[in-house]
């Protein structure tokens, strides 16, 4: 018996010792071939994506849908629809939309953009063959962390996306003061050393990996963000606007702007497109230009109108086929009343507004402008040029006029790199500018007037509405609708998403608390006090 | 026709084989030890459950084949097994049992062993208890018949999957679905959706899919010979990382003594039950006031905030007018009566040197939900040889076609016509929305302002939601045994299987006009190889000792391709060929697993036994490149046993033992969790690639996993009394997990869903007790009633470091959660409370409406306690079964009454339902729709239920009616689900989760339903 149990000890040790040795394999079963690492991968990848990332959701326009469209662009009066879900023309509150665009664990800005960026910015750091990708990517991620505080106030910023570094899973809030600091220190630096003879970003789709040009946008993006600050701190708003003069963008062909891509379905199509062609509903019947927009156009004679507009673009309310013999005359062009329902109430229905005929004689968006491959804009030359007029208008720097000029001319220049049907001849915007010259006493009306017009040509109502909401301009009527959430003022904030409560309530508690006015549609972030 | 042919085919085959040659009637008479007659004793063909039982004065007949061993038994008498070996008259003498409960019973490794000898609980159940009143998915018909396994069906319609708890969760984030061990051969089980490419029900919030089923559900009920439940880590433990969750032994039908030709066929009809009680006063609108166009009616849609439901003509949404008045009957006009009708023909051959059997079934079901139904055609033969002397081979192949047509949408509306029926407004009838389509093909939308509710008939007759299934399951093992008793095992077993999705949103969809296709392909094997070595030995005349060696591999791969088209080209050309843009996706997934083990076991006399067993896992998907990591865990056991009634056997006493063992066992988890890893997304930008971290690492990986281990203790007795008439199995145990691998819960502020940690523990502790009594038994008539109950204590004992709480499951509603709550048992389902004032009244808004308070933990979503109770009264030739159940102390989070809050459906909404609230006069339908979206802890309801879960009743008719040409013939009526006795949830279904991975949430689930039906059963 005994040599039996010696035969199975022996069994027993071989069985061991070949169990034990196979797994020097493991490291490779355990990596999928289907991915790559760090070193097998190029991060010019990431920044492609996150580039697409800003334009929005490539989960049917997730975050666009609800953000841009159904809040931001009814807010500030740019859109109007009577579509019973976009609760923003009547400022009711809907936490799933308001929370759209900080997203969820597969959709949104800090999954599909911060995430990415984040990553390359760390992916990138201290390796000389990205030396230009890596600053690149702090300026990109500065444009991204600005809309995210923007919307919601304190945000997590300086741990946000940093997840696999760190290992921090409930990110703090940082104060939007210091994140503002930090972005304005992030892009100035990183702009400051981009280097036009090191690498070429690869994955750039704005300027194609052109330096120069980057050097610009950095340079723009500082302005802007500046010019956010006039509120809260214009001291620190007027030191960067001086900083950046003559460094800014110099003419339409430096607009920083996405061009969608009709293959990649949702993924890769224009985000306003698939929203305003009704992919997702009746959209493309329902949502048509706000009143105060159309007429703001067409009582100045705003040689845009003809442009952005059209009527009888969809016959019906079933179809979303557009009609070939649309109307573009400006005479015709009629914005749609924001607040109204199709409720049958007198007070609030559509049909019962003073001159309501029927939908199709409401303006919709032109085809133009709203193609599946047409570009999403980031950031403009037009732009550049209004909030140097306002710095000047402000603090002398420079010709206010002269900016103002240059700014008014290419808002309407800048339409043809939608469609060349969107050309607007240079005469036209003469004929305007001399109608509308440049006036030193009501100048930072003018001045932020038409940065929210062009803004909303441009389809960025966030922008639209943080301008709004810094300058004060254009004065809006708010809408009256019953049972609103706003006591029936026009939304400032997005509340914080409630899958904060439960994945970071600590730090959810202590922001949420510390949002003056309170944490809903009606407090307000820092710039906004 | 097809399914016919074969059935004809094979039957035809069989009438003119051997079936009647070799057939021969047997008569005889059973006695006791006096000579008296013995009435009543069971006479079955081993191997079968084919039987005969003795009349009043001891004497039976049956016919059987004359290579067939009849096993005659009787409660409280030692069975006899007698070959018929061409003997037409066999007389029995049974001795009385003074050794009870030394059935054996399969074990581990499919080792059958003693009951008496085991030093752990493990219940057995006779495949012929799940074959009368049957489910369509095995695992469901467990429910409420084993102490200590909670068993939740699902509302996913045909097919779908089935959460299998045994003795608690066990895992905080890891499987809880037990190991299938089929033959010896282990098979995943996972619910649906677990693999990434899967495009099912995950149940994540916006998780717009179905439940596609999970591997167990394959598996035909026909072909099951035992089901052995090993629900303890000690009697799991030789399964080592794959024992955590306990383990489901099923052995399915082999040849052997049991030769001819079964045949078998059920058929039943399903019928939904309609829980809903909703508000029938007003109807379709808003502001109190009935639609005045079609488009105004179109857009509010799902909203009853209308008028008073007066009966008079109101426009709806197509533009015709139809009375203003309650439509109770929704539910009733849309569901249609299902059916299943299940054929299996068998048969089996001895021969010299082996025995074969070959079984085909097929399943054909139509669904309650309309054009969806499953059909499932199972091949199985198994056979075993013994080439020459020493040597067993055991080949085994269970070939399964499953293809299951529409899978129904659960949970949110779009595509999904449940929920589309169940939030209907009060006055729109759902035959007003047939058929589903506008005379151009497109949706006939019901709901404009909302275009992702999808009219319910369009969502189940043009949404395609169809997957097919190829498995073939097959396993060869070889055992030598030389003549001093050593023997050496050998099993190859391999579990493969292609899955087909198809994935329609059509063209004219309204939330998606243009159409999408996904055709979804995945291949997945399981190689499991095994060897084992052991020998018994006698020391002396009282000692035996077995110890027993083995190792095994294991290597599992999975591979898919999601083909997506959207956009496609001509309306109504639903194929992947005609859309316009198309992308592929590829998804891998291998791992592998090394493994050594022994066990050592130890008698004495026949009253006390000792087993220690130890394995040691080798993990591939704790592999670090770079990092030298521990990818091993070792896992010991022992457990003992002591027959106290061989010593120690007063007059009431029958039998008697004790039991404990403790042991530990572990968990590893899937591949690619330890480092980060980029991949692209399908599409690119204008031809530059979309680069994005791999959907490998959703959370963040981590360099230095470690597995998971959990220790168990478990202590119990099995008594039996009054001639066994009375017999308990009690037991206790406690549990502990620890170093857990979680995904714990992030922000998604950090980029990532979770992070990949050691971390939480976990304990459940808890009583089980099987008893199981025959208050009657005289010659004719038999009443045995078997009582079994558990009670599961879990605690949450710590989670991720720094974490309190942390929430996996999210409601559609956004306002309902599932989660952990250090200190609470697990799965705790989570709303908000109500925000108080310091003086402790309700905090309100100016508009008077309640302000959101705290998120509060309000109970378990995992029944506590669990019984069932079944009773089978046998009189003469007939049979009457009926099986109660319950399930207690757990909560659900029902999002239908959430939904039916915020549209006006709920009976509740009545309250000042045309006055207004607070200083602001908001209306009635805002109140309530944002005190539904603030507070909604009105939403958790208890899930305590009773239900009359089956009765079968059945009539055996005798051979001698048919010339003794059939052996047997069972007529049954059966019926399972038949009613609540009692329920506390309003609107739902207390068993209405819409998925396992969400235990707690509901919405959309296909209603419940009763069957009631025929089963036929006859043996040739």
């Amino acid at each position: 018996m005994k040599t039996v149990f010696n035969k199975y000890t022996t069994v027993a040790f071989t069985a061991l010792l070949l169990s034990s040795g196979c797994t020097k394999e493991f490291d490779d079963i355990n990596t999928n071939p289907s991915t790559y690492t760090q070193s097998s991968f190029d991060a010019n990848y990431l920044l492609t994506t996150a580039q697409l990332g800003y334009t929005g959701s490539s989960d049917f326009a997730y975050d666009t849908w609800r953000a841009n469209l159904i809040y931001s662009s009814t807010m500030v009066q740019g859109l109007s629809t009577v579509v019973s879900y976009w609760a923003g023309d009547k400022y009711l509150l809907n936490e799933a939309y308001t929370a759209a665009y900080w997203g969820g664990t597969t959709v949104g800005a800090y999954v599909e953009q911060v995430k990415p960026i984040t990553d390359m910015v760390q992916f990138t750091a201290d390796k000389p063959k990205y030396k230009n990708l890596h600053q690149v990517g702090r300026i990109m991620r500065a444009l991204i962390m600005e809309r995210l505080t923007d919307l919601y106030g304190d945000v997590p910023y300086s741990q946000a996306g940093q997840g696999y570094y760190t290992g921090v899973i409930t990110p703090k809030y940082d104060k939007q003061q210091e994140i503002y600091a930090d972005l304005l220190k992030e892009v100035e630096e990183a702009t400051a050393a981009l280097d036009p003879a090191a690498d070429i970003p690869t994955g750039d789709v704005y300027y194609r990996g052109n330096i120069d040009q980057w050097k610009r946008f950095g340079n723009t993006l500082l302005l802007r963000m500046a010019m956010r600050l006039t509120k809260a701190d214009a001291a620190t708003a007027q030191a960067y606007a001086t900083k950046v003069q003559g460094k800014t963008m110099q003419s339409n062909t430096d607009n920083a702007f996405v061009t969608h891509d009709i293959s990649g379905a949702r993924v890769t199509q224009n985000r306003n497109s698939q929203v305003l062609l009704g992919d997702g509903g009746q959209e493309n019947y329902y949502v048509k230009w706000s009143k105060t927009f159309i007429d703001y156009l067409k009582n100045n004679n705003d040689p845009r109108l003809s442009k952005i507009a059209v009527t009888q673009l969809y016959l019906t309310d079933v179809t979303k086929n557009q009609n070939a013999a649309a109307n573009s005359s400006a005479a015709v062009q009629k914005g749609m009343p924001n607040g109204k329902d199709l409720s049958g109430r007198p007070a609030y229905d559509i049909s019962a507004a003073p001159d309501y005929t029927t939908f199709p004689d409401y303006s919709s968006p032109s085809p133009g402008m709203i193609k599946r491959n047409g570009p999403t804009f980031v950031l403009t030359y037009a732009e550049s040029e209004l909030l140097l007029a306002e710095a000047a208008q402000r603090w002398g720097l420079g010709s206010a006029a002269q900016h103002y000029s240059a700014g008014v001319t290419a808002a309407s220049t800048y339409l043809s790199q939608y469609d060349a049907a969107l050309t607007v001849a240079p005469a036209d915007v003469a004929t305007y500018l001399t109608a509308h010259p440049y006036s030193a006493a009501t100048g930072l009306e003018m001045i932020n007037t038409q940065y929210w017009a062009l803004t909303n040509t441009m389809l960025d109502f966030y922008e639209s509405w943080a301008n709004w909401r810094r300058s004060g301009f254009p004065v809006l009527t708010p809408v009256v609708y019953p049972n609103n959430a706003t006591n029936g003022q026009i939304p400032r904030r997005f509340p914080y998403p409630t899958t904060e409560i439960t994945s970071n309530p600590d730090n959810y508690r202590a922001a949420s608390a510390a949002v003056p006015g309170g944490d809903n549609l009606s407090g307000r972030v820092w710039w906004d006090r | 026709m097809k399914k016919t042919t074969w059935l004809t085919i094979l039957l035809l085959l069989g009438l003119h084989g051997w079936v009647q040659a070799q057939t021969t009637p047997v008569t005889g008479k059973v006695s006791d030890v006096k000579g008296g007659a013995l009435p009543g004793v069971t006479i079955l063909v081993r191997g079968t459950n084919q039987g005969a039982s003795t009349n009043a004065d001891g004497t039976f007949s049956i016919a059987v084949a004359d290579t067939a061993a009849l096993v005659f038994s009787s409660v409280g008498y030692n069975p006899q097994t007698i070959r018929v070996a061409r003997q037409s008259v066999i007389n029995v003498t049974l001795s009385e049992n003074t050794q009870a409960l030394d059935e054996v019973v399969v074990t581990a490794l499919n080792v059958s062993r003693e009951r008496k000898t085991l030093g752990y609980s493990v219940t057995e159940i006779q495949g012929n208890s799940l074959t009368q009143a049957r489910e369509n998915n095995v695992a469901n018909s467990l429910v409420g018949k084993v102490a200590g396994l909670n068993v939740n069906s699902t509302a996913g319609g045909p097919g779908s999957s089935s959460n299998v708890i045994i003795r608690g969760v066990s895992s905080l984030n890891q499987t809880n679905q037990p190991l299938y061990v089929i033959n010896g051969v282990p098979v995943e089980s996972q619910p649906s959706g677990g693999a990434g490419a899967a495009t099912g029900n995950n149940g994540g919030q916006y998780d717009n899919a179905p439940d596609l089923g999970d591997a167990i559900s394959n598996i035909n009920p026909d072909d099951i010979e035992t089901i052995s439940v090993l629900k303890g880590a000690a009697a799991s433990a030789l399964y080592g990382y794959r024992g955590k969750a306990g383990v489901i032994l099923i052995t399915t039908k082999s040849a052997k003594g049991n030769d001819g030709l079964e045949f078998n066929s059920n058929y039943v009809a399903e019928k939904i039950y309609n829980l809903t009680e909703w508000q029938y006063e007003y109807g379709q609108g808003t502001n109190n006031l009935k639609p005045t166009t079609a488009v105004g009616a179109a857009q509010v849609g799902n909203s009853s905030w209308g008028g008073k439901l007066d009966g008079s003509n109101v426009i709806q949404f197509d533009g015709t007018t139809r009375p203003y008045v309650a439509q109770k009957d929704n539910l009733k006009n849309f569901y249609r009566t299902g059916n299943s009708w299940t054929n299996t023909l068998s048969f089996s051959k001895s021969f010299t040197g082996g025995a074969v059997r070959l079984s085909a079934s097929n399943l054909s079901n139509n669904s309650v939900v309309p054009n969806s139904g499953l059909d499932r055609q199972t091949f199985n033969l198994a056979g075993t040889f013994d080439p020459f002397k020493h040597l067993t081979i055991d080949a085994r192949a269970n070939y399964i076609l499953e293809q299951a047509q529409n899978r129904p949408i659960l949970a949110d509306g779009a595509g999904n016509a449940n929920f589309n029926v169940a939030f209907l407004p009060t006055s729109i009838d759902v035959r007003s929305l047939q058929p589903g389509t506008k005379a151009d093909g497109t949706e006939l939308i019901y709901n404009t302002g909302n275009p992702y509710n999808t009219n319910p008939y369009f969502a189940a007759y043009n949404f395609v939601n169809d997957t097919r299934r190829e498995r073939l399951l097959s396993s060869v093992s070889a055992r030598y045994t030389f003549d001093k008793g050593l023997f050496i095992q050998g099993r190859v077993g391999r579990d493969g299987y292609t899955d087909r999705y198809t994935n329609v949103t059509p063209s004219g969809t309204g939330y998606l006009t243009a159409g999408k296709v996904i055709e979804l392909t995945t291949q997945f094997t399981d190689l499991n190889a095994d060897g084992l070595v052991g020998r018994t030995f006698k020391v002396g005349e009282d000692f035996t000792i077995t110890p027993n060696l083995g190792t095994s591999y294991r290597r599992t791969k999975s591979e898919a391709f999601r083909n997506t088209g959207t956009d496609l080209a001509v309306f109504g050309v639903n194929t992947i060929g005609n859309a316009k843009n198309k992308s592929t996706e590829y998804f891998y997934s291998d791992q592998e697993i090394h493994s050594v083990y022994g066990s050592l076991d130890l008698s004495y006399k026949e009253f006390l036994f000792l087993t220690a067993t130890t394995r040691r896992d080798w993990f591939s998907t704790l592999a670090t490149p770079g990092v030298d990591n521990d990818l091993s865990v070792t896992y010991p056991a022992v457990s003992g046993s002591f027959v106290f009634s061989e010593l120690w056997k007063p007059d009431f006493l029958s039998f008697g033992k004790i039991r404990a063992g403790f042991s530990k066992v572990g968990q590893a988890t899937n591949p690619y969790q330890t480092q980060l890893s980029y991949a692209f997304l399908a599409p690119t930008l204008n031809g530059l690639p979309l680069g994005t971290i791999s959907p490998d690492n959703v959370n963040i990986p981590n360099r230095n996993l470690l597995a998971s281990t959990a220790t168990e203790f478990e202590i119990g007795t099995e008594l039996a009394f009054v001639q066994n008439r009375v017999r308990l199995d009690l037991t206790f145990y406690k549990k502990r997990s620890k170093n857990e691998i979680v995904f714990a819960p992030a922000s998604i502020s950090s980029g990532y869903q979770g992070a990949v940690l050691n971390a939480g523990e976990m304990e459940n502790k808890g009583v089980e007790m099987l008893l199981t009594f025959v208050p009657v038994k005289t010659a004719d008539f038999t009443w045995t009633s078997s009582l079994n109950g558990a009670y599961n204590k879990n605690t949450v004992l710590s989670l991720a470091a720094g974490q309190q709480q942390s929430v996996y499951a999210t409601s559609r509603s956004g306002v309902g959660f599932v989660g952990q709550v250090v200190g609470q048992p697990f799965g705790q389902v989570l709303a908000y409370d109500y925000k108080y004032n310091p003086d402790g009244s309700i905090a309100t808004t100016t508009n008077g409406v309640p302000v959101r308070g705290e998120l509060t933990s309000y109970g378990t979503a995992f029944h506590p306690w669990t019984a069932g109770w079944s009773n089978d009264f046998t009189f003469k030739r007939i049979n009457l079964g009926v099986l109660i159940d319950g399930k207690f102390g757990a909560k659900i989070f029902s999002a239908t009454d959430y939904y039916g809050t915020v549209f006006g459906l709920r009976k509740e909404t009545l309250v000042n339902r045309e006055g207004t609230f607070g200083a602001d006069k908001v209306d009635a339908a805002t109140y309530y729709s944002t005190l539904a979206n603030n507070v909604s802890k009105d939403f958790v309801q208890n899930a305590n239920f009773i239900k009359l879960r089956q009765v079968t009743l059945g009539y055996s008719f005798p051979s001698a009616l048919f010339g003794n040409h059939i052996q047997r013939l069972n007529l049954s009526l059966v019926a399972r689900n038949l009613f609540f006795i009692s329920r506390k949830t309003d609107n739902i279904d207390p068993e209405g989760s819409y998925n396992a991975f969400s235990q707690g949430l509901e919405l959309g689930g296909v209603p419940p339903s009763r069957t009631y039906g025929v089963n036929l059963s006859a043996k040739f």
